[in-house]
């Protein structure tokens, strides 16, 4: 792999985090959160894949990654499910109503 | 064989205690029979185990990683802090049979006490630092569990959890002080670390050892973490004869003793631990002589006795501590429960409406009589020659103001031990009145410890040759124990302690007629019936920690954008330290 393509790609991952971070900072409703969470974790996956490229394990890179994105599928799909049941008690999706985190 | 007998001293008790639990509390006959059969079979493995103490490692099990080699050493001290607490836990178990019939709840009280006993065998006998951490923190835990043992009642369960916070600060020391040492010999063991003791840099070795005192400070209740063990008396009567006099309190004491070749050319070690012992030799004698509760004023005396262990542990003379605590567990354990056995009787503990006991329970009378007299120290009990030995090392190898200090604390000793006797037992009649003598389990216990009370000092030659026999590291004066007591004999410090406390009885019996002098010191009473204003200092921590609290508060917002950007500045800070170490 030549230079300019891994800075390239390593760009897109940390941005991509960057992206992902930022956004959960900010979000306040629950289903932009999932989505942003789904961006931070195809982060992880492009991080794998460039990782196992750089190592020249190309194919643990890159079954590692599908593995993610199997499991990420999961967690969106929880996810989601847990804003239906916030959206049908609480009558909201705003974040900052499930305070009960509060010390 | 040791191993074996070392395997059966610490596991038989914890047998006991799954087996007490699982039998269930609807049948209580069978939980005492149990009870009473595993500790008592602990205490013979342990008993048998004195016949084959050596100084070498006798069972070596790698745990792996991090945590290295769990290892049993059975040398003379670890053996005989570990048969103090077999046989005395035995027989503070065949007392609560007494004690405890027909209370609720028996599988809980037997099962925690059982546990308690094993784990304090297995810290004696653990020679690697981190699993005697663990065994610690079992027997702070038992403690904690046995002072709450009534927890409908909010005095013990406060009192438990002062016992739980406070000897936890202890235990952070002992904690501290290990992982030290693993980073400095690479590994737990703490015979390598006694043989290397030299070679590791002062200020490191420093605070391995003010890290350990911090351990034995809150663990055997010595100035300023006393505040722990009066509140304790909280707990059942047996439970304390066992833990908070016998036993746990005097792991400190023992951890002080382990060490003491390692930390003994620490600059300041050793004149902070006298002045720790003479501190809480005298502070507490104090307290105890204007304490009204019979186990409160026990439990003053224990810190002071406690005291007088630290105070040799700091004057070089490990024998003469090892010794009075072979006494102190024997007779305390016994004043204890023979305080238990008023309290069971009579029903309440608090020595003014007691007086003039003795003409109804004349057993009773006798053996907290012959208690009284080790406390006080005079000759034929065990606590004569335990105390004057320590009186005596102090002389020649200690400071002369912290001597003077502890002769002093001998007289008050003797000054509320008698007041103690004569207001329980003496005097004219209180306002309760007891309806019988001891009962027959009861007696057995008693009369055991208090056979023990004029006969352990006959072990001094024997038990010098343990220590000395099994502990490569020590220098240890020790003789034969006829010398010794000829020798304490003829030594005028023997005599001057003697007078010392034939002056604390005078003071005592002359009461009345000293009203004068009493008036004067009445501002110093004041201040000893207010702990001397240590619970003012724990209030003060309190207070602090609430309102430090109380601030930090602010940032549990409890919103998820909060937290993570807690998350990501925390990672932010750590990836920094990462890339500037690089």
């Amino acid at each position: 792999m030549n230079p300019t393509t891994l800075k390239l790609c390593l760009m897109a991952v940390l941005s991509l985090v960057g992206i992902g971070l930022y956004g959960l900072m900010i979000c306040r409703n629950l289903i932009k959160m999932v989505i942003v969470l789904q961006i931070l974790v195809k982060a992880a996956a492009l991080g794998l894949i460039l990782a196992g490229q750089m190592s020249s394990q190309i194919n643990l890179g890159q079954s590692l990654g599908i593995t993610v994105i199997v499991a990420d599928t999961i967690v969106a799909v929880v996810g989601m499910a847990l804003a239906v049941q916030v959206q049908r008690r609480l009558g909201t999706l705003d974040v900052d109503a499930l305070s009960s985190l509060r010390g | 064989m040791a191993t074996f007998l070392m395997l059966l001293t610490i596991g038989l008790p914890w047998i006991g205690a799954i087996c007490v639990w699982w039998i269930g509390d609807r049948r209580p006959r069978w939980q005492h029979i149990l009870a009473t059969g595993f500790s008592v079979a602990a205490g013979a493995a342990s008993i048998l185990l004195l016949a084959f103490s050596s100084s070498g490692v006798a069972l070596r099990i790698p745990v792996g990683g991090f945590f290295g080699d769990f290892t049993l050493v059975p040398d003379g001290l670890g053996v005989f802090l570990a048969v103090i607490a077999a046989v005395v836990g035995s027989l503070a178990v065949i007392f609560s049979v007494d004690y405890m019939r027909g209370k609720q709840q028996l599988g809980r009280y037997y099962a925690l006490i059982l546990l308690f006993i094993g784990a304090m065998a297995g810290l004696g006998l653990s020679g690697s630092l981190l699993f005697m951490f663990v065994f610690w923190e079992i027997t702070a835990f038992c403690s904690y569990a046995l002072i709450s043992f009534h927890n409908d009642d909010p005095k013990a369960v406060a009192g438990g959890i002062k016992a739980l916070i406070v000897t936890q600060l202890g235990g952070i020391g002992l904690l501290i002080g290990a992982l030290i040492i693993r980073s400095q010999t690479g590994n737990y063991q703490i015979l390598d670390f006694l043989a290397n003791a030299a070679s590791i840099q002062p200020s490191i070795l420093n605070l391995i050892a003010f890290g350990f005192l911090a351990a034995a400070v809150a663990k055997s209740a010595q100035v300023p973490l006393q505040t722990w063990l009066p509140d304790a008396m909280e707990a059942p009567t047996p439970v304390t004869a066992l833990i908070h006099a016998a036993t746990m309190v005097n792991a400190g004491v023992y951890l002080l003793a382990r060490f003491y070749p390692a930390f003994r050319d620490v600059p300041g070690w050793a004149t902070s631990v006298v002045t720790i012992g003479l501190l809480s030799g005298l502070l507490a004698a104090l307290m105890a002589l204007v304490a009204n509760d019979i186990k409160r004023c026990l439990a003053y005396s224990t810190v002071s006795q406690l005291g007088y262990m630290v105070y040799a542990v700091g004057t070089g003379s490990v024998f003469a501590s090892q010794f009075h605590l072979l006494s102190h567990s024997v007779f305390k354990a016994l004043l204890f429960l023979s305080a238990g056995a008023v309290i069971h009787i009579v029903g309440t503990r608090d020595m003014r409406e007691m007086g003039g006991l003795g003409r109804d329970m004349p057993f009773v009378r006798a053996v907290f009589v012959i208690g009284s007299l080790a406390l006080v120290g005079l000759p034929i009990a065990n606590g004569f020659f335990s105390k004057e030995l320590i009186l005596e090392g102090g002389l020649m190898h200690g400071p002369r103001w912290a001597y003077i200090g502890m002769l002093l604390g001998a007289g008050i000793t003797a000054c509320y031990t008698l007041r103690m006797v004569s207001m329980v037992f003496y005097r004219k009649r209180g306002s309760v009145k007891a309806s019988h003598d001891a009962p027959v389990a009861m007696r057995i216990s008693l009369g055991t410890l208090s056979l023990g009370v004029f006969t352990t000092w006959l072990l001094a030659g024997a038990f010098g040759e343990l220590l000395t026999g099994s502990l490569p590291y020590h220098q240890l004066q020790t003789s034969k124990t006829f010398d010794l007591a000829l020798e304490l004999l003829n030594a005028p410090a023997t005599w001057l302690a003697l007078l010392v406390i034939l002056l604390g009885f005078a003071l005592w019996m002359m009461h009345k007629q000293l009203k004068p002098l009493i008036v004067f010191l009445r501002p110093l009473s004041r201040i000893a019936e207010n702990r001397f204003g240590f619970e003012h200092l724990n209030q003060g921590v309190i207070r602090i920690a609430r309102s430090l609290s109380s601030v930090l508060r602010r940032t549990q917002t409890g919103q998820l954008n909060w937290n993570i950007v807690g998350i990501v500045g925390g990672l932010g800070i750590v990836l920094a330290l990462l890339t500037w170490r690089i």
